[in-house]
């Protein structure tokens, strides 16, 4: 564990790793069930609303695939967008955003933009293998 | 031969293919929820950031309440027992859950936690998340409600720089604000901003120093 140290004081958002490791599991143990010599590309969903950061993802996932049936596969990630359902005026579509709340972008809030009343997500909370794409 | 297999839309959340990749965490959680259930426990997960003041909260809430029902704590905490200790000495059955290098509890290690324990007689139970604003965020344990702790000794934008955990939270305290005219903290700029994320959750601003809002905070906890 030679990264201990820097562990601490890089990453405050470890879940990537425990995300990383997650599809590593999924993936291999797809590979090893289906004879599966090379994982190519893995495609993953993410909704808008999950709290991932997606560089930190795949420093993990090159991490952990090296010296496995998925070493140098790509990992290609997509955006689901948000969307929110509103139970007080019936409203969905797409968040209200918080444009000035001094992050780089803006924050989707569960605030309903017709009403201002308390939305419920509807998407935006995936977090998925889409597809795979390997060599036999 | 390349290959390429695609799930459709409609597979996507297919359990059986395993894809959902938070899946496994989740079904471990409705599994602690039932457990929970089925004793009529109420687990509390309470999270906010290292020395936001949820340790010394949880004992004011301990305080209050002990002697009206049977209170559990379980304390996730990277390395040190120092806060399982704090608990210990009022007498309540307390688990230290060290992730050593993780950030969050997970599900895993709150069934193995609820396993520790005579859950008999008990009616709540703390959660004690690791000192961490982001990652905990989303891995469900089974827990009832979520509390996140947000102190004003850590400034006046901290709603904003960690908006995803008070999306998911029941119930924010805004905790130390005795302080707040010292550190220059608005509280109903705290307030407002939690709002703005979600305008339907409680807000209560406590002190564990002069005991401002802990009846609130009891009272709330035990409705849930």
């Amino acid at each position: 564990m030679r990264l201990r140290q820097s562990w601490w004081q890089s990453s405050p958002q470890m879940h990537e790793l425990s995300i990383a490791s997650s599809i590593v599991e999924s993936v291999l143990e797809f590979a090893v069930k289906n004879e599966i010599k090379k994982v190519l590309e893995v495609k993953l969903l993410i909704g808008e609303l999950m709290a991932v950061e997606w560089e930190q993802l795949r420093f993990c996932y090159a991490a952990i695939t090296r010296e496995t049936a998925m070493e140098d596969s790509s990992l290609e990630i997509e955006q689901v967008e948000a969307t929110v359902s509103c139970p007080y005026c019936s409203f969905r579509g797409r968040p209200k955003y918080w444009e000035d709340a001094l992050s780089c972008g803006p924050i989707a809030t569960l605030q309903c933009p017709e009403c201002g009343k308390a939305a419920e997500p509807e998407q935006g909370k995936e977090c998925v293998i889409k597809t795979i794409k390997y060599v036999i | 031969m390349i290959q390429t297999i695609e799930a459709s839309p409609d597979e996507i959340y297919d359990i059986e293919l395993e894809h959902s990749l938070l899946e496994a965490n989740a079904r471990l959680a409705r599994e602690n929820r039932a457990l929970l259930d089925a004793h009529g426990i109420t687990a509390i997960d309470v999270m906010g950031a290292i020395g936001s003041g949820k340790t010394t909260l949880i004992g004011r809430l301990i305080s209050r309440l002990k002697d009206r029902l049977g209170v559990a704590v379980f304390n996730g905490d990277a390395t040190t027992s120092c806060d399982t200790d704090l608990i210990a000495e009022q007498n309540v059955p307390v688990v230290q859950i060290a992730t050593v290098n993780g950030c969050h509890l997970d599900a895993n290690l709150i069934g193995k936690a609820l396993r520790k324990i005579d859950l008999n007689g008990l009616k709540l139970i703390f959660i004690e998340n690791i000192g961490n604003l982001i990652c905990p965020a989303e891995f469900p344990l089974g827990s009832k409600a979520r509390v996140v702790v947000v102190s004003v000794t850590e400034g006046q934008y901290m709603v904003r720089k960690h908006p995803h955990m008070f999306l998911g939270a029941h119930l924010v305290v805004i905790n130390k604000v005795d302080l707040a005219e010292a550190m220059n903290v608005s509280v109903a700029q705290l307030a407002h901003d939690v709002h703005t994320l979600k305008p339907d959750i409680k807000v209560i601003p406590a002190s564990c120093k002069d005991g401002t809002g802990l009846d609130e905070i009891a009272t709330e906890l035990v409705a849930i």
